[in-house]
C-alpha cells in the first residue's frame, strides 16, 4: 500500500477514535470547542501572512535562512499549525456525521469539505508529477524532463503538426531617445494598428498610418530601410506612417517595425528627443495541433492550447511555452504533463465547499438568528 | 465606439443620482431613494456594458477596469442592505465610496487596451472576477458599518446594527469562498495546479481565513464585540493588500502571474 494511503487511514483511526474517548478526555472536548477553533485560525493567519510578507522561493535554493519561513510549505511551524487546523475540521466532522440530521449538511459541507481539500492536497502532492516535454515539429516525443531534469519515458507520445502564435494586431508608442523609456510614464500611450485606424493620435503627434504590412522584410535602400511583402519564415510586421509634431511643424515619414528574429526593429526618429516605435506585438493565442498516440493504441488529432488542456492515459497535457526566440515562427513547443491521481478526491472537498458557501448565502439571515440565540 | 474618454458622461449622473439617492434615504423616502438608485446603476452599468462591447473582451483586467465594477456593486450593496434593513445612512457611504472609486479612474485612467493574454482567455474569467469584486464590496460595507459601531461606542446594545454586519460577512464569506474555489478550477485548467501559493493566493488564503475568525468569534464569544469589530476592519484591509496591496509589496513583486496589467 502506498505511504500516503496507509498515512491518510491512520489519521482517520486516530481521529475516530480520539473522537470516541471524547467522554473521559477533556482536550479532545476542548479541540471541538470555540476555545481552540479562535486560536487555531489565528494561527493559521499569521503564519500565512508571514508567508505573504516573505519572499518565497524553492526549498532546493540554499540562502541561509535559519527559520525556514521564505520556504514556508517545508516550515514546520507552518505544516503543524495547518495540520493542527486539520484535525480540528476533522472532529467537529466526525461530530458532525455522528449527529446528523438534514440541517447539518451546510456545516458538514464547509467543514468536511476543507478537511478534505486540506489532507488530500497535501497527501496527493507526494504522487503528483509534472513534467515538461519540448516537441520538434514534425517529430513524435515520448520522454519528458521533471525538475530536476531526469528524463522519463511515457506511456504516450505527441506528434507537433504545427505551432501556431496568433498575435495582436501592433501597437506604436512615442519613446524618448535618450532613455528609450515612454515620454508618457509608467503606464503609456499606445495606439493600436488596427484594419478600421488609418488615423491617431499619440502624445499630441498625429499618426497616419499608410501602409500596414503583416508578412514584410526589410531591404536597404540608398539612404533608408524599405518594407517589403514577404511571405516566408522570419516575417515581421511592419507599418508605414506619416507623423505631425503637436505644432505642425514637424512632418515625419517613414517606416516602423517590431523585428523579428531575422529582421532587426526599425524605429522612426521623429525629432532630436523623441522616436516613433513599435514594442513586440502582444500574444493572441498558442496553440499546438498535434497527434497524440497512447500506450492502449488510442489515436487522437487534436490542439492543445492555453486553458484548454488535453487528456491522455491519465495525463493533462498543456500548453506551456515555445522558441521564444523565433516567435510566431517557433517550429518547437513545450507541454507540461501533469499526473494528479488524487485530484477527483480534492474536488469532492471543492465541490462540498462550493455547497457551503451557497448555503451559508442562502441561510446567512438565519445563521445571524442562531447566533444571537 | 464608447471609449475611456466618455467615461465621465456616465460616470457624473450615475453620481448624481446615487446623491439625490442618498439624501432621499436620509429624509426617509424609501421608494423615491431606490428609484434614483436603481436609475444610477443602470446608467453606470450600461456604460460597462459597452466598454465589454467595444474592448470585445471582459472589462476585468486593469485595475481601473475592477474599480469599474466595485464602483458598480458598492451602491448595489448599499440598496441591498437599505432595502432589507431600512438603514437610512448606508446609501450615503456606498455612494461616498463608489464616488472615491469614480475619482480614482477619472484622475488616474490606466492604458486601457483590448489586449487580453492567452491564460485570461477562459470562461472561468468573468464569474471569478465578477464573484470577488461583488464579495469586495459587500466586505467594504461591513467594514463601514464595524467603524462606525467603533466610533460611537454603540457596539454594546446596537443588535440590530451588528446583526447586519455579521449578514454582510455572511453574504461576502460565502461569495469570497465561491469566488476562490472558480479560481482553484480555472487553474487548474490554466496552470496545471488548482493552488499553487502564488502572492495572490496566500493573501486570498489569509484574508479568507480571518474572516472565517470573525464568523467564529461571533458565533461561539458573542460578548467579545469590540475584538469582533476590529478583526473585521484588520480582515478587510488584509482584503486589501489582496486586492491591490500586493502589486506593491516587494515580496511578491514579479513573482506573481497574477499582475496583468504591467506592460
Amino acid at each position: 500500500m502506498p505511504l500516503n494511503i496507509a498515512i491518510l487511514a491512520i489519521y482517520v483511526f486516530i481521529l475516530v477514535t480520539l473522537y470516541a474517548l471524547r467522554q473521559r478526555i477533556y482536550f479532545i472536548r476542548w479541540a471541538m470547542s470555540f476555545y481552540a477553533a479562535i486560536p487555531s485560525f489565528v494561527a493559521v493567519v499569521v503564519m500565512t501572512l508571514l508567508m505573504g510578507l516573505i519572499r518565497q522561493v524553492p526549498a532546493t535554493v540554499d540562502n541561509g535562512d535559519v527559520l525556514g519561513f521564505s520556504k514556508m510549505l517545508s516550515c514546520w511551524p507552518f505544516v503543524l499549525v495547518y495540520w493542527w487546523a486539520a484535525t480540528i475540521l476533522g472532529l467537529v466532522s466526525i461530530r458532525s456525521i455522528c449527529n446528523f440530521r438534514l440541517k447539518q449538511i451546510p456545516f458538514l459541507c464547509n467543514h468536511l469539505g476543507l478537511f478534505i481539500v486540506l489532507v488530500c492536497g497535501v497527501l496527493g502532492s507526494a504522487d503528483m508529477s509534472r513534467i515538461t516535454m519540448r516537441a520538434q515539429a514534425g517529430q513524435a516525443e515520448w520522454r519528458a524532463a521533471d525538475a530536476n531534469g531526469n528524463v522519463h519515458e511515457l506511456p504516450l507520445a505527441i506528434e507537433l503538426k504545427d505551432f501556431v502564435l496568433e498575435e495582436y494586431p501592433p501597437k506604436l508608442m512615442i519613446i524618448n531617445n535618450t532613455t528609450g523609456e515612454s515620454i508618457s510614464g509608467d503606464n503609456p500611450n499606445q495606439m493600436l494598428v488596427e484594419d478600421s485606424v488609418a488615423v491617431g493620435e499619440l502624445d499630441g503627434w498625429k499618426i497616419e498610418v499608410l501602409e500596414v504590412l503583416d508578412m514584410a522584410a526589410s531591404m536597404v535602400e540608398a539612404d533608408t530601410i524599405k518594407f517589403v511583402e514577404w511571405h516566408s519564415v522570419g516575417a515581421t510586421s511592419a507599418v508605414a506612417v506619416q507623423a505631425t509634431s503637436p505644432d505642425g511643424s514637424v512632418v515625419r515619414k517613414g517606416w516602423v517595425s517590431c523585428g523579428s528574429f531575422a529582421f532587426p526593429y526599425q524605429s522612426l526618429k521623429l525629432n532630436d528627443e523623441v522616436s516613433l516605435v513599435m514594442p513586440s506585438r502582444e500574444p493572441k493565442r498558442f496553440a499546438s495541433n498535434v497527434k497524440m498516440y497512447g500506450q492502449s493504441g488510442v489515436q487522437m488529432d487534436t490542439t492543445i492550447e492555453v486553458n484548454k488542456p488535453v487528456e491522455i492515459e491519465g495525463w493533462k497535457v498543456y500548453q506551456y511555452s515555445y522558441d521564444e526566440f523565433k516567435g510566431r515562427w517557433s517550429d518547437v513547443s513545450v507541454f507540461e504533463l501533469v499526473a494528479d491521481p488524487w485530484l477527483p478526491y480534492v474536488y469532492v472537498g471543492i465541490f462540498m465547499m462550493l455547497l457551503g458557501a451557497l448555503f451559508m448565502f442562502i441561510f446567512s439571515d438565519k445563521n445571524v438568528r442562531r447566533a444571537e440565540k | 465606439m464608447i471609449s475611456w474618454n466618455d467615461f465621465i458622461y456616465f460616470a457624473l449622473p450615475a453620481v448624481l443620482l446615487w446623491i439625490v439617492g442618498a439624501y432621499m434615504a436620509l429624509k426617509g423616502r424609501e421608494k423615491t431613494a431606490g428609484g434614483f438608485t436603481i436609475v444610477g446603476l443602470l446608467v453606470f452599468g450600461a456604460f460597462i456594458a459597452m466598454m465589454w462591447c467595444s474592448l470585445e473582451r471582459p472589462p476585468l483586467r486593469t485595475m481601473g477596469e475592477t474599480r469599474l465594477w466595485y464602483s458598480f456593486f458598492l451602491p448595489l450593496t448599499g440598496l441591498l442592505v437599505y432595502s432589507r434593513w431600512k438603514y437610512k445612512w448606508i446609501l450615503s457611504f456606498s455612494t461616498l465610496l463608489a464616488f472615491v472609486f469614480v475619482c480614482i479612474n477619472l484622475f488616474n485612467p490606466e492604458i486601457h487596451n483590448k489586449t487580453l493574454m492567452p491564460a485570461l482567455q477562459s470562461p472561468w474569467f468573468a464569474p471569478h472576477v465578477i464573484v470577488y469584486m461583488f464579495a469586495y464590496a459587500i466586505l467594504g460595507a461591513s467594514a463601514v458599518m464595524s467603524v462606525y459601531l467603533l466610533w460611537s461606542k454603540k457596539y454594546h446594545d446596537s443588535h440590530n446594527e451588528l446583526a447586519i454586519c455579521d449578514n454582510l460577512v455572511y453574504v461576502g464569506v460565502s461569495f469570497m469562498t465561491i469566488g476562490m474555489l472558480m479560481g482553484a478550477l480555472w487553474a487548474k485548467e490554466a496552470w496545471g495546479h488548482y493552488w499553487s501559493w502564488d502572492p495572490k493566493e496566500t493573501w486570498a488564503a489569509i484574508s479568507w481565513f480571518s474572516y472565517l475568525t470573525y464568523l467564529h468569534m461571533r458565533l461561539g464569544f458573542l460578548k467579545k464585540t469590540k475584538a469582533s469589530l476590529w478583526l473585521l476592519i484588520i480582515s478587510f484591509i488584509l482584503l486589501q493588500m489582496c486586492w491591490w496591496g500586493i502589486n506593491y509589496l516587494p515580496s511578491a513583486m514579479g513573482s506573481s502571474v497574477h499582475t496583468y496589467n504591467l506592460n
